[in-house]
């Protein structure tokens, strides 16, 4: 979560107008989701892990442990969808005979899963993409343009903020802790971990109150306003992005 | 010249766990001069600075505004912080967005300026804070002093009359704060009026026109920076030191280095310009 904050403010592709970059994820992430061949997910991974890799300069390893994220409970749905036991052995593809029950794959399950494995990672590769190069508050300025109610991004900015306040403030106790000997002992660690929680809540209180008197100072009067960077419209940008939805259209309508 | 443009009356409050952190406080500012308060730790200068802009009400006693007394109303208070900033003492708790740029325009459109107009302040504060080159970086991930310093460009960008620092260079290295000393001096050129808390005694010696010393919720102290620093007794009891150029120039006059009608220095060129060339050395 901290890394994936830290690249998306220092990549290459952060100059790029969030617009362009919202609009290119969230349409591949269409056409990944509605194809119905396995060809359309995996041209889509490819594109992102290059995007990802080669345009924004993210390095290979970080992506490689992103992707392995969802890859456990990926693994998992999809092995007991390929995966059947039955006392029936006929039609496997691929079976096993224990007792007179029978595990293995059914052909056809197999696909299902693959493509099920392919589209939910092309998916998540996308997300990755948005994630890894447009910082969060140029996502909630997209938002904001978008007539999304201000309540919910005026949250988002406040609770993203605190997230680092929280962070911060229970490393900074922790460290604390450690300095003085806490963790030592599994009792010792029980008393630390409970004195951590309840500092952090009343800090973590206290912050906030100061956060909206610094805010009162500033004129705040019940709207929070900032000015985004202005990034550059790119027509190349929105060729591009043409350029690759619509062969990706194509290609699910073929294969329907 | 003056003219009062802030002033609190009898100010007494109690933060609600009973700590009775100000008492019957008074205190006069001047529009366009530059007050130090100096204090120790603890001794009220940050709830003192929350009463210049209404954040804290008083429990009782007044603060007034260009010889009124402030109204707690929204939309009175709205237009009162227009013309006090402060720049707060934590600059963590001031950042709240998640970029500089962003964080240091929020002040700014909350006056209703033109989007051009807040651009154009926010370039002009980040050049005078040097925190340009910092514009995208998130506010979380700047060092302390870089987080002061974009912090006051927040408050900068809002021009108000009335600038209220608390302890500005606490935590800056010494190329930061002399240069935090250059903008303050540009400001008080373009007759602001600044109010600065600091426990740095030279600071508060060499920069202000005017002092005031707090403890434990009093005043028990103001006036000019040159007479108050010179009574041990009031240093002393505000758990204070005297500054280095005071002890300086008294000991060379106990010692007979310069005669006792020599002006107290104020800065450190004035104490060199004041100490003479020995004899021999003179004519060569
Ligand atoms: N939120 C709070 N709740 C209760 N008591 C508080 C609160 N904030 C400050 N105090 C108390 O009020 C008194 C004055 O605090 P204040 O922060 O104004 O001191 P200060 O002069 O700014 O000190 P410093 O130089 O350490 O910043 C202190 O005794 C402090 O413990
Ligand atoms: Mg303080």
């Amino acid at each position: 979560m901290i890394a994936i904050d830290a690249y998306a403010y220092n990549n290459k592709l952060k100059s790029v107008h969030p617009a362009e970059k919202s609009l290119f994820a969230m349409l591949t992430m269409g056409m990944c989701l509605t194809s119905s061949t396995m060809l359309t997910p995996f041209i889509v991974l490819v594109l992102m892990a290059g995007g990802i890799v080669f345009k924004a300069g993210i390095p290979t390893r970080v992506l490689i442990r992103l992707l392995a994220i969802p890859m456990s409970f990926l693994l998992i749905s999809v092995l007991t969808i390929a995966i059947s036991v039955s006392t029936d052995s006929s039609g496997f593809w691929l079976a096993q005979t224990v007792k007179g029950f029978t595990i293995g794959i059914h052909y056809p399950d197999l696909l299902t899963a693959a493509n099920l494995f392919l589209r939910s990672l092309g998916a998540v590769s996308c997300l990755y993409f948005l994630a890894l190069t447009t910082p969060i508050t140029e996502l909630i300025a997209v938002l904001h343009t978008l007539k999304v109610p201000f309540i919910i991004t005026e949250l988002m900015v406040l609770i993203y903020r605190f997230i680092f306040v929280f962070l911060e403030t229970a490393t900074m106790i922790r460290r604390a802790q450690y300095s003085r000997s806490g963790y030592v002992s599994l009792k010792s660690s029980f008393r630390s971990m409970s004195r951590l929680f309840s500092a952090l809540l009343g800090k973590v209180f206290v912050k906030y109150q100061d956060l909206y008197n610094t805010m009162a100072a500033r004129g705040y009067n019940g709207e929070i306003r900032v000015l985004s960077q202005k990034r550059p419209i790119s027509l190349r940008n929105y060729f591009f992005i043409a350029g690759i939805e619509i062969p990706l259209i194509i290609l699910n309508l073929l294969w329907r | 010249m003056s003219e009062l443009i802030l002033e609190a009356v009898n100010l007494e409050y109690s933060y609600p766990d009973g700590t009775s952190a100000l008492r019957k406080v008074n205190l006069q500012v001047q529009k366009g001069e530059r007050l130090a308060i100096l204090g120790s730790n603890g001794a009220g200068k940050s709830t003192l600075f929350m009463h210049f802009n209404g954040i804290y009400r008083p429990n009782s006693g007044f603060i007034k505004y260009q010889g009124q007394d402030i109204s707690y109303k929204k939309q009175d208070l709205i237009e009162l912080r227009k013309k006090v900033g402060i720049v707060f003492q934590d600059p963590d708790s001031q950042l709240f967005s998640a970029s500089v740029w962003q964080d240091i325009s929020f002040g700014p459109l909350n006056l209703g300026l033109s989007e051009e107009v807040v651009i154009e302040r926010v370039k002009q504060a980040m050049l005078d804070t040097e925190t340009t080159d910092l514009e995208d970086k998130p506010t979380h991930l700047l060092s302390y002093g870089q987080k002061k310093r974009v912090s006051i460009a927040g408050v900068l960008a809002m021009e108000p009359e009335v600038i209220i620092f608390d302890e500005p260079t606490a935590g800056m290295d010494p190329r930061h704060s002399h240069e935090f000393m250059q903008i303050l001096e540009k400001l008080s050129l373009e007759g602001k009026t600044i109010i600065l808390s600091t426990h740095d005694v030279d600071l508060a010696y060499s920069w202000s026109d005017r002092l005031a010393i707090m403890y434990r919720g009093e005043i028990i102290a103001h006036g000019l920076p040159g007479e108050l620093l010179t009574r041990p007794e009031i240093v002393k009891r505000a758990d204070l030191t005297i500054p280095w150029l005071i002890e300086t120039h008294t000991e060379l006059v106990k010692k007979g280095w310069l005669p006792s009608s020599a002006p107290l220095p104020k800065t450190k060129t004035d104490l060199f310009q004041n100490i003479p060339a020995k004899s021999g050395q003179q004519s060569a």
